[in-house]
């Protein structure tokens, strides 16, 4: 299908942006990537009064190393993330969550801001934010504010943004870490039916000082399983350890059925995947890899 | 808001040509090339970014022309299976010719430019990395080995010549 009629603007600056967003109140949407926003113009899912381009906007797609933390641009790239060297060795979750995004066109285009404020359900890159404890920065006319990526997401396609905000970068701390990402999905590059991230901190004794564990696909948001992640934190991830959390997971989860999968199946495939993620991560600390 | 929506003018370039034309702005970038542009060797296919059949390459990169406005290519540079014309078969043309590559054809335009882009990105590839590669490209006729053998042995022969094609 086409889409319905629209305005087109392009912003060259985010203020720009923000006074279009203010202008069209409510009634325009962000074009970054559009690997998401230009499926739903065309199936006419989505008929805004304008579509504001914001690729022209110079500044948001670097990546750069700030103290303990990583900050990307919302306008980095799916490929820039993928074959940055700096994200490589200091974010390297990301840059293997990445390989599930889509295919090569769509990581030519696709971008990290857009994904988050697009929050799908199964969205990959949220996926990553909330296992790594990102902090998405959001630009409003006046002020500017952070938002932890546990508090960014509020239901399917919903985040805290409001009409006239602007997701402008994510920053990620970054700490001595070993990390897994799993998806299954029911054909090669396709929406995930679920997803599991996780990310330990190792301590001396063989053991993990913390880990955090984030799921998708099993919700109306990718989430952080924070009671799980309890579980698991101070362990040497037992095998019993390893069933609790997945049995917590599975309760803090509410898989929708859809046309990939029903609830059930989703709901049988949590402690599957958190164990395989796990072991993963495991395994990982075993070979020396960080 | 209620207003006509004003056309919006492109300036880009297309196959090495300079072009400018007035769209209207939810012309997606695979209606430009066919219909304004007269370039029918980009296929349409989903028309919601699944099947691949639209890809050109945007600043050398394979995107899926369908899920881009005509606007959004201002200043920049296009791509075509048609900037693949000329005397001889390109060498990418070539491969898929000697190794049987292609069926019914309808994925070829796409596969080649998808190609194209992984010869000059010139990273050495094994046939699963191959695989993800092409896999934002669906081919409904020849079950892939081919389309494989004739993308393994363009870039072996881009490797081997030292440059990109």
């Amino acid at each position: 299908m086409k889409p319905a009629p629209f305005a087109y603007e392009r912003a060259s600056t985010v203020d720009e942006a923000i006074a279009l967003l203010r202008r069209y109140e409510g009634d325009a949407r962000l074009l970054a990537g559009g690997q998401s926003l230009v499926p739903l113009l065309n199936m006419r899912l989505l008929m805004p009064a304008a579509v504001i381009d914001v690729n022209g906007v110079a500044g948001l797609a670097e990546i750069r190393e700030e103290g303990d933390e990583v900050v990307i641009g919302a306008l980095t790239r799916y490929s820039a993330i993928e074959w940055s060297p700096t994200l490589g060795t200091r974010l390297p979750l990301l840059t293997e969550t990445v390989r599930y995004v889509g295919d090569r066109q769509v990581r030519s285009r696709g971008t990290l801001g857009g994904s988050l404020a697009h929050a799908d359900p199964t969205g990959e890159m949220p996926l990553a934010a909330l296992a790594l404890g990102a902090t998405v920065v959001v630009q409003g006319r006046d002020a500017r504010r952070e938002v932890s990526a546990d508090e960014f997401f509020l239901g399917p396609y919903y985040t805290v943004l409001e009409p006239a905000e602007m997701l402008v970068e994510v920053r990620f701390p970054v700490r001595p870490t070993v990390s897994a990402v799993l998806e299954h999905a029911r054909r090669h590059g396709d929406f995930a039916v679920i997803s599991v991230a996780a990310v330990g901190e190792p301590n001396g004794d063989g053991g993990w000082k913390s880990i955090r564990l984030a799921v998708g696909g099993v919700s109306d948001t990718p989430f952080f399983a924070g009671e799980a992640s309890e579980i698991l934190s101070g362990t040497t991830l037992e095998s019993d350890v390893i069933e609790r959390a997945g049995a917590a997971v599975v309760e803090a989860a509410d898989p929708p059925d859809d046309i990939r999968a029903s609830a059930d199946y989703r709901r049988h495939l949590i402690p599957i995947y958190v164990r395989r993620a796990l072991e993963l991560m495991q395994a990982r600390r075993s070979e020396g890899a960080t | 808001m209620t207003d006509a929506i004003e056309p919006v003018r492109v300036n880009a370039t297309v196959n090495g040509e300079q072009v400018t034309r007035e769209v209207e702005p939810r012309r997606l970038l695979v209606d430009f090339l066919r219909h304004d542009l007269g370039l029918t060797g980009t296929h349409v296919g989903c028309e919601q970014g699944v099947c691949g059949m639209c890809t050109v390459l945007l600043d050398g990169e394979p995107v899926k022309s369908c899920l881009m406005l005509a606007p959004q290519i201002e200043g920049h540079d296009i791509a075509t299976v048609e900037a693949l014309n000329g005397e001889e078969l390109h060498p990418v043309q070539r491969a898929f010719k000697e190794h049987h590559g292609l069926q019914c054809g309808y994925c070829t335009p796409a596969m080649l430019m998808t190609s194209l882009a992984l010869g000059r990105r010139g990273v050495p590839l094994d046939r699963e990395q191959l695989k993800e590669e092409l896999a934002g490209v669906l081919c409904r006729c020849t079950g892939y080995q081919k389309i494989y053998d004739a993308v393994e042995s363009y870039l072996g022969e881009v490797a081997g010549n030292g440059e990109a094609a």
